[in-house]
């Protein structure tokens, strides 16, 4: 009972990690564009304001019933509907918001535009955590977005930190443009001598393994307790229900397979300590063989049904 | 007359003897050196095999455009070549051996788990040391791989990383897993005093069919969560394990320990050794290659047993670690074990450390997985 407990613990854990991993707290607002008149359109054809939302997690969130804003006061301006499947984003993936006071025009369509707005709130469903917020910049020229140098990365509290005048506007994309060399590239920037690099990940193949340690140990000594628990209990049963057959330090069943072997050895002659090695093959006279039995075969035989 | 003359001219242009030079002698050498070690002294004859007969395939001088040549596009060497250059064999090599492990030993001692994690120090060493030779970071991370002396895991990184050293380094790897017993037992002895390889270990308690089953359950959930970017591997590996263990998949625990495996190894040791054609294989940086993955073998056989020594510092008297178990923490399973096993009966013949040497030597396999997921992750 005790190891099914640890058992749902475990997996309770791992369970309950990867929901937070998984939460819409881990969304972001990542970039906005407050005057379109030469930029992105929507399905409508129609040049709007638009920010985007950006899934900072390794697994897909879903957004549906959050709340976007662009008052502090009213958090719940506008509800992002739950039953819509595009409200799945996915790893690392964006969701682009029109800002154009037209909500009757689909998901992606909020009931606020930026041109008034002080800044945009993203809010959880229970529509009062605020999950990031940033200020909306009225300087910028047209067709000029504002949003953060690289994807998900810099402040959630709307103080602008790790945002900057993007070069070029990048809705629904990264707004830093992700090179397959950058990575080594900068590894070798800040880490020249490899030492970095060493360190974080040995100490990460520590963590790994001292969890898996930990988690043995407990394992193996919960394991250990129930046996010998097991074992007591076993041998508490057996001193109860065989009182009469305690022959002081053997028990009774090894006199009865001793005997049984000294029968068969001494009288039926059936066991022997020495083979003879000697192969006997006598012909059997037996005309049946399996091969022609209908059993074998791979239909069933016919039979007739006969109609009453 | 004139025109069979003019045809076996031509023909002698198809033929190796006209297309040979020396890069192809040299390698044909080292391919004869392969087998001979594989058959007559029997070092890893499952991969010396198969790669020193891939290294002759491989090395034939031949002209392009027969489509032959694993490096030819559309050439039957080259579509089994896949495998190896999109890595998938490795993770099905380490289904193979997740069917055939027996995590027991860990499970009854699990703080060999921390031996298996401090050998992985080899992988890291040898990276800083490819800095230092200039190579750059995604090849450095290729190469220190090599000190995690899992063949599938080296060629897994390298096609990754840095494709066009993978024959090098796959090469080299599992050259120095055959010449592990060449290179440990020196730096066992050098390291430890007599006393310490005296020691001998408590033996290991009985392991429950329910923790067995459970190992590779929760093995890959904590695993796997730390480094995602480990997943094939760590994925097969434990997959593997929980066919063997869960006891109703005993045909797929036979296949995926059997033929699967063998199949596997044979294509992969084939392609590898066959990847080596002397043009893409006799170079400096190979030459370096090897010099770096000796280094990291070293390190990681260094690490293993220091870190027994320092670990047994906190160890009471009758629990503690014998030290020569310390170098089987870089995987290379079974041999890193029977290492230790052996150089300890050389100092006391009723001593058999092989089951407590396989603890670090399959937590060395999950280490090396993980240290690989991390490399992958910020190098990839």
């Amino acid at each position: 009972m005790k190891r099914i407990k640890i058992l749902f613990t475990v997996v309770g854990l791992t369970l309950a990690v990867a929901a937070s991993a998984q939460s819409q707290g881990q969304m972001r607002l990542n970039e906005y564009l407050v005057i379109n008149t030469d930029d992105f359109q929507d399905d409508f054809g129609q040049q709007s304001a638009w920010f985007e939302l950006f899934n900072a997690s390794y697994g897909t969130v879903d957004i549906g019933g959050c709340y976007l804003s662009d008052d502090p006061t009213d958090l719940k301006k506008y509800q992002i509907p739950g039953s819509d499947v595009m409200t799945q984003i996915k790893p690392r993936q964006h969701a682009l918001f029109w800002a154009d006071n037209q909500p009757f025009r689909g998901t992606f369509h909020v009931n606020f535009d930026l041109a008034n707005a002080k800044e945009i709130i993203f809010t959880k469903g229970d529509g009062k955590t605020i999950v990031d917020r940033i200020k909306v910049r009225h300087d910028l020229p047209e067709n000029v977005s504002f949003g953060r140098t690289e994807d998900g990365i810099g402040s959630v509290d709307g103080k602008g930190e790790g945002w900057a005048v993007l070069d070029r506007t990048s809705p629904s994309t990264n707004n830093a443009m992700v090179d397959k060399a950058a990575k080594p590239d900068r590894m070798k920037q800040i880490d020249p001598y490899g030492w970095i690099m060493a360190l974080t990940a040995m100490s990460v193949v520590f963590t790994a393994l001292i969890l898996l340690y930990f988690l043995f140990k407990a394992i193996g000594n919960a394991n250990i307790k129930a046996s010998n628990k097991k074992a007591a209990a076993a041998a508490g049963a057996a001193s109860v229900a065989a009182p009469k057959t305690d022959f002081g330090e053997v028990p009774a069943e090894t006199y009865a397979a001793i005997a049984t072997a000294m029968h068969l050895y001494m009288v039926e002659e059936e066991a022997h300590d020495e083979e003879p090695f000697v192969v006997t093959m006598n012909p059997v006279d037996r005309t049946y063989t399996p091969w022609s039995t209908h059993i074998q075969g791979f239909r069933q035989t016919p039979t007739v049904i006969k109609k009453k | 007359m004139g025109n069979i003359v003019q045809n076996l001219q031509q023909f002698w242009q198809f033929t190796g003897f006209a297309n040979c030079n020396f890069q192809y002698l040299i390698m044909i050498c080292f391919g004869l050196i392969f087998l001979y070690l594989g058959i007559k002294k029997e070092w890893e004859p499952m991969l010396l095999v198969p790669i020193g007969f891939g290294i002759l395939i491989g090395n034939i001088p031949l002209f392009q455009g027969l489509k032959v040549s694993v490096y030819e596009e559309g050439s039957v060497l080259n579509i089994l070549y896949q495998g190896v250059k999109q890595g998938f064999y490795p993770p099905l090599i380490f289904l193979g051996i997740g069917a055939m492990t027996d995590f027991s030993a860990l499970i009854s001692n699990p703080k060999l788990l921390l031996i298996g994690a401090a050998a992985q120090f080899g992988i890291f060493g040898a990276y800083a040391i490819s800095l230092a030779f200039g190579f750059d970071p995604a090849q450095a991370g290729a190469i220190g791989i090599i000190g995690g002396a899992d063949g599938p895991t080296a060629i897994f990184l390298s096609s990754r990383l840095a494709p066009d050293m993978m024959g090098a380094i796959a090469v080299s790897a599992y050259s120095y897993m055959a010449l592990v017993p060449v290179i440990q037992p020196p730096i066992m002895r050098l390291l430890t005093t007599n006393k310490e390889r005296l020691i001998r270990m408590k033996p290991p308690r009985a392991v429950s069919p329910t923790e067995k089953k459970l190992f590779p359950i929760i093995g890959f959930l904590l695993t796997a969560f730390i480094v995602p970017s480990g997943i094939p591997l760590l994925g097969m590996l434990f997959f593997g394990n929980l066919i063997k263990e869960s006891g109703v998949t005993k045909r797929l625990a036979n296949t995926a320990s059997g033929p699967l495996i063998d199949i596997v190894t044979i294509l992969i040791g084939i392609t590898v050794g066959a990847s080596t054609q002397a043009d893409q294989f006799l170079q400096l940086r190979s030459i370096w290659i090897f010099i770096i993955g000796a280094l990291s073998f070293v390190i990681a056989t260094f690490t293993g047993v220091l870190f027994v020594k320092f670990f047994n510092l906190f160890l009471k008297e009758g629990n503690k670690i014998n030290p020569l178990i310390g170098n089987a923490g870089v995987s290379a399973v079974p041999d890193a074990a029977r290492v230790s096993n052996n150089v300890g009966r050389e100092y006391d013949p009723n001593n058999f450390l092989m089951m407590h040497a396989m603890g670090p030597n399959v937590a060395g396999v999950i280490g090396s997985a993980v240290a690989a997921g991390m490399l992958l992750g910020f190098l990839g």
